[in-house]
Parts: C-alpha cells; structure tokens; sequence
C-alpha cells in the first residue's frame, strides 16, 4: 500500500510538473472553456426561459451535461496521450521494465488523468456558477457518489482506449466514437426523450448517459441518494462489468504486444 | 549458479499486412531474430555480445529484460522464467536501450531518475543518494536539474545508463552504451562497468566496439542472423586487433577498414 502510494505521487509530481512547464496549452485549455461556457449561455439565451428540460433551466442543464461530458472525453483523451506518448519516446518499453506490475501503472497513471480533469471540471462548474450564475442546488452525498462511480466508467474507457492503441494502435478511433457518436445520445446537450425511440434505446446502453443524468440529478435537483437508486445502480453495474473486462483486456493486449515486439509501435 | 540461462530460444518477427491492403503490394511474412539459441551468464560476469547489424543481440537483451517474450524455448534470470514470473524478472534486471529518447522532456535529469526509481521499488530514504551516485557516475551531476529535452544524444545515452543503475539490478543490460559518448565518459563508463561486475553484476553488453569488448568484457557471445557462432572468454592480454579479427574470420565478413589503414600505411 505504501509503495503503491509512492508511485502515485511520483507519478502525480510527473503530470503536475509537466503541465505547469507547459504554460501556453494549459491556458489555450482554459480560454477554450471559457469560450464555450459563454456560448451555451447565450445559446440558452436564445432559446428562451420556456424551455426546461427536466424542469431545470436550460443553462444550468448545458453546464452539468457538457462539464461531465467534456471530463470523460478529456480523461480518455489524456489517457490516450499518455499512452501514443510513451510508444513515441520509447518510455512505454521501459515503463514496462520496471518492477512496477502493468495494470497497477495504468491505474495510477490513471488517477493523475482524473485529478487533472477533476479540477478542469470542477473550475468549469464554479465559472458557470459565478460568471453566468448558474442556479444549483447540490446534495454533496449523491455528487460524491455519482462522481466515484462515473470515475471508475471514465477509468475504464481510458484502459479500453489504450488497448485499441496497444494493440491496433488506433486508440483515437474510440475517442472519435466518443465525441462524433456519443455525444448526442448522452444527453449532454438536450434530453433523450426527445430522439426516436430507437435511439433513445441506444442511448439508455450507454454509460455515459447514466453520468449525465446523475449527476443533473444530484447538483441541480438536491436528490438523494435513495431518490436516485436506479440511476446510481446502473452506474454501480457498468462499473462492476467494464473495470474488470477492461483490465483483462489491457493485461492481453500487452502480453500481446511483448510477444509481437508492438510495445512501441504507434 | 548462472543467472541468465537461454536453452533453445526463438524469437519470430511476424509481418501482418495492413488492414486495408488495396494495392495488395504489401505481404505478411516473418523475420527469425534467434534460432534456438543457448548460452548462460554468471554472477559477476561480463558478457559481451557481438555481431552485425540484426544478428539478435538488441533482441536478446529485450527477452531478458521482458520488453519482448520467447516464441520457443526458455529465457531465465536468477531462476525466475520470464513468461510466467515477469514481475519477478523485473525486479532483477536493469536495461539502458541504445534510443535514448524515453525520458520525460519536460522534467530534469534528477526528476526523471526520482519518477523511474519510484516504480522500481527504490527505498524512499536511499533514493536521493543513490541518484547523486549515479549521477555522478555517469558524469551528469553538473546537468541534474537540466530538463532532458535540451540534453544532447550523449547526454540521454548518459541517463539511460543512470536510470538502469539507480535499481542496483542483479543483471545490467547494456546496449551500445558507449555509441555517443565522447573519450573521457566512456573511460570513465568502463571503470564503473568493471567495478560493478567486482560487486557481482552481471553484465550483458551488446557492442560493435571491439576496444569496449576487450577493455571490459570476460566473454564474447558472436552472433550472426539468430545464430551462435562462438561463446569464448576473452584472454586478459587479448588485444582489440585480435579480437576484430576474430569476429571477421568467423562472421565471413570483409574488413574493408583494415585493408584502408593499410594502404594509408598506418598499420603494417
């Protein structure tokens, strides 16, 4: 445990480090989130108070469903990076050389992705909340417990990302079906009832829409956790059925890639 | 006891064609990088492996270190086989690859070695000074808090083989560790590399350098396309002269350069 906790903070100290020294991308990142909090709040302007989806505002809706949309895609994405990175420079194959076991790296490497996307999204909130006064009314236990299980979802899709790069070194195929696919079908920007009834199908077997949901449900509605049972059971059952499959997945793929020699192909 | 022990390993590279392979020009195919091959090395021992270009060696150093897996047969390292105890593989065997860009850029020479000496397992409380240790011994104390992404090739080359020694392996792997430096640093390499082997390393040093191989190295391991064409030790007085000639008699190979220098009159 305590070595486990070492290596996190080695690894965390590696992001941080990484991203403060690259000052320009981290505020080109923050004024592209800026740029696209002031345009849902004029779209929604737009659109005018009538509509309520879910009997919230139309902002606030906009606010929670692109935040958490834009933190899963972000996590996959910084996943993702990490990994084409590493093939890149050649860290990958000695990463894989060092006593540290491979899926306790990707976790971990995992959870620094999470922290930094965690505080994009949470930054992203509280300038929807006081630049353009977003209402919300938060139960912090349902946030709390929504949060956990969307971040091991969100953990899982980065491990299958980076097994499709490990092994057909196309991860950003899963990262374009994230942000062409599924973006419309999560209900980030309107609700689902609003598609035909197929597509509405579709998009009640994605995670993703579960997060979405939950997460509406528990910052702009105050539900509790009891209130919000189903959705927090899917979440729960997404989470139990991708982690391990995805994790399997990952183990093969780079037994795979030692056997082929591909660790470091990209 | 050996430490290292290949018994019969084969190594196959398979080409798939591309997915979308319209033209059809592209074939599937394989490369055989090792044909059964057999050798063991001691504790203590270095072991210097030469050959030509895609004769195996890098390939050999990659299935100890676990980067890669045999196809056939069995490669082990302190009695641990690497398919089925990888994990305890690893922990004995430190490796300094011949391209030496994996490191982070934007993080300094001392930040890196602290980052992989992290998930190799370093005690906390050894780490700072094991790192100025080989820091030093690589000659790389006076660029420690220098970001790798302005360092020369010689400079990566130099942490490669700081990041292989602050785990302290039991078997040291070392691919053309020498390909960059200049003089002095790989004088001062040689000694450490001997000084360890004293401490009872084992050492595995591919090479095309026959003064590095008759400067540090105990035995040669020659290889050609995959194959042993000779497991020898090398004699103390064993000059590096002899030695290229040994590797052009058994490789088949011309020495052009030697028929240069002779011409040039720079060698009788």
């Amino acid at each position: 445990m305590k070595s486990a906790l070492e290596k996190l903070h080695a690894i965390l100290r590696r992001d941080l480090l990484t991203a403060i020294r690259h000052r320009t991308g981290f505020a080109i990142t923050a004024l592209g989130l800026l740029t696209q909090l002031a345009a849902f709040y004029f779209l929604s302007r737009a659109i005018g108070p009538g509509f309520r989806p879910g009997g919230v505002e139309y902002f606030p809706f906009l606010l929670v469903g692109t935040g958490v949309y834009t933190f899963f895609v972000m996590t996959t994405q910084a996943f993702l990076s990490t990994v084409q990175e590493a093939q890149q420079t050649g860290t990958m194959e000695v990463l894989m050389t060092t006593s540290t076991p491979p899926a306790q790296l990707v976790v971990l490497s995992s959870i620094s992705a999470f922290a930094g996307n965690l505080v994009s999204l949470g930054l992203y909130l509280a300038a929807g909340v006081a630049l353009f006064r977003a209402p919300i009314h938060a139960n912090a236990l349902s946030c709390l417990a929504v949060l956990f299980l969307s971040l091991a979802i969100a953990m899982a899709l980065g491990i299958a990302a980076a097994t499709i790069q490990i092994t057909f070194q196309k991860g950003s195929a899963l990262l374009w079906l994230l942000s062409s696919g599924v973006w419309f079908l999560s209900g980030a920007m309107f609700p689902i009832e609003s598609l035909p009834r197929p597509l509405a199908l579709v998009a009640h077997a994605i995670p993703l829409t579960y997060s979405v949901e939950g997460m509406r449900m528990a910052l702009l509605q105050g539900q509790s956790v009891l209130a919000m049972a189903p959705t927090l059971g899917a979440l729960a059952g997404f989470s139990l059925a991708l982690l391990p499959l995805t994790l399997w997945g990952l183990s093969l793929s780079l037994r795979r890639a030692r056997q082929n020699g591909t660790l470091s192909f990209y | 006891m050996d430490r290292v022990v290949f018994e019969s390993v084969r190594k196959v590279f398979r080409h798939r064609p591309a997915l979308f392979n319209w033209l059809g020009r592209e074939r599937g195919g394989e490369t055989v990088a090792l044909k059964d091959l057999s050798f063991s090395a001691s504790a203590g021992e270095v072991l210097v492996l030469l050959g030509p270009n895609g004769s195996g060696k890098t390939t050999a150093l990659k299935l100890i270190s676990t980067m890669l897996l045999p196809d056939a047969g069995t490669v082990s390292v302190a009695g641990f086989d690497t398919l089925r105890d990888g994990g305890l593989v690893r922990q004995q065997v430190g490796i300094a690859v011949a391209t030496e860009r994996s490191f982070f850029p934007r993080l300094s020479a001392r930040e890196n070695l602290e980052f992989f000496a992290a998930l190799d397992d370093v005690p906390r409380r050894e780490r700072s000074q094991r790192i100025e240790e080989v820091l030093r011994d690589t000659a790389l104390a006076g660029q420690a808090d220098t970001l790798v992404m302005k360092f020369s090739s010689g400079m990566y080359q130099r942490l490669g083989i700081a990041r292989a020694l602050v785990k302290r392996p039991a078997v040291l792997l070392l691919d053309e560790p020498t390909r960059s430096l200049d003089a002095a640093t790989t004088a001062h390499f040689w000694s450490t590399t001997r000084a360890l082997a004293e401490q009872k390393t084992t050492i595995l040093l591919a090479t095309h350098n026959f003064a590095e191989a008759a400067a540090i190295g105990d035995r040669i391991l020659l290889l050609q396309a995959g194959e042993l064409l000779a497991d020898r030790p090398i004699r103390g007085d064993e000059s590096m002269e002899e030695l290229r000639a040994f590797y052009f008699r058994m490789t088949g190979e011309v020495d052009e350069a030697a028929g240069m220098m002779q011409r040039t009159g720079r060698v009788s």
